[in-house]
């Protein structure tokens, strides 16, 4: 079935249809999600929310792009809207910590931490260290690099996911390059980790 | 070159994107600095991360929970269906019931004040009004 076929099908609600997309797309876009959220729990959640997206709205697709354009582009929109999500949430805990004094803190540090209970600390150090790099840089040096480096595309498919030049896409992956390096010296030279 | 100038390019060297003059000059700097070696291994090493956790095995009952949510979506949309179809009778009833009730309310209020000639006439008007109004709501029933 090719992707046309499989869009006419799931746009007449056959699950069928449904169900080849879903198992063809998911590793890539719980893979997109996980380079945006970093969390694999996260991700999936996400690569559902992206799925069901699809299935409600899919008589609005034109085939005018490709399906995975379209796919990625929802993936890293919901991405971020979690994390500017659970951004605001911080917030708001931080300012109620300030008056319970910040107890309700440890308990979601520890329950993170048991995600991955055999990794050792190191990599544990290090993989913390790259992600807040990571969450750190503008949103739309983000999703670039995280389609170049999570998903290896080429910049031309980024470019037509994030509507953009070709130029600005070579752009916004130098600097969010730049930008990590800078990051890691800092923390290098800091001995940080 | 300086350590600095290195420290800038060490990323585009792991990425394969100097130019062969600068990428050069990156080696020959790096043969001869341990702490430029010492800051490219640990570069390389927080690159890694990608690497290692990228393409992560996704869970075998993703599509069984992605199918229960859809499922679940469409029962909540079908009661909601019968939500919108039932609740416009309901309160049509309620408002008759509201303004039955009021009427008669009224008409009770006012009969024993009164005497007899104004309570007629205001439960003639009533009558007047009530009865179209009602009638109307019922007929939309
Ligand atoms: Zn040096």
């Amino acid at each position: 079935m090719d992707e046309a076929q499989l869009i006419k099908g799931i746009q007449q609600g056959d699950r069928k249809s449904f169900q080849i997309l879903v198992e063809t797309y998911q590793p890539m876009v719980v893979n997109t999600c996980l380079g945006i959220v970093h969390n694999q729990a996260d991700a999936e959640d996400l690569a559902q929310d992206v799925f069901l997206e699809i299935f409600r709205t899919a008589e609005k697709f034109r085939g005018d792009s490709k399906l995975s354009t379209w796919l990625y582009r929802i993936a890293t929109n919901r991405s971020l809207n979690l994390i500017r999500n659970n951004k605001r949430k911080r917030f708001f805990q931080s300012i109620e910590e300030t008056f319970t004094g910040g107890r309700n803190r440890s308990s979601e540090i520890s329950e993170n931490r048991a995600d991955q209970p055999d990794q050792n600390m190191a990599d544990q150090q290090r993989s913390d260290l790259l992600h807040r790099a990571i969450d750190r840089l503008p949103e739309k040096q983000r999703i670039a690099f995280t389609l170049n480096k999570y998903e290896e595309l080429p910049y031309q498919q980024i470019a037509e996911i994030m509507e953009i030049s070709l130029a600005s896409v070579e752009s916004l992956i130098h600097r969010a390059k730049k930008n990590l390096q800078e990051q890691l010296l800092d923390c290098y030279k800091k001995k940080c980790v | 070159m300086n350590h600095k100038s290195i420290h800038n390019d060490l990323i585009f060297y792991l990425d394969n994107e100097l130019s062969v003059e600068k990428r050069t000059a990156v080696e020959k700097h790096l043969e001869e600095c341990a702490d430029c070696r010492s800051f490219l291994a640990f570069l390389q090493d927080g690159m890694q991360v990608i690497e290692k956790e990228k393409n992560p095995e996704v869970s075998p009952f993703f599509y069984t929970r992605l199918s229960a949510r859809l499922e679940e979506k469409e029962e909540s949309q079908v009661q909601n269906q019968w939500v919108q179809l039932v609740q416009p009778v309901f309160f049509s009833l309620l408002l008759v019931a509201g303004i039955y009730g009021g009427l008669k309310l009224g008409s009770n209020a006012s009969s024993p004040k009164s005497d007899q000639h104004v309570t007629s006439s205001i439960q003639m008007l009533n009558d007047f009004d009530a009865e179209p109004v009602e009638s109307f709501l019922l007929d939309e029933l």
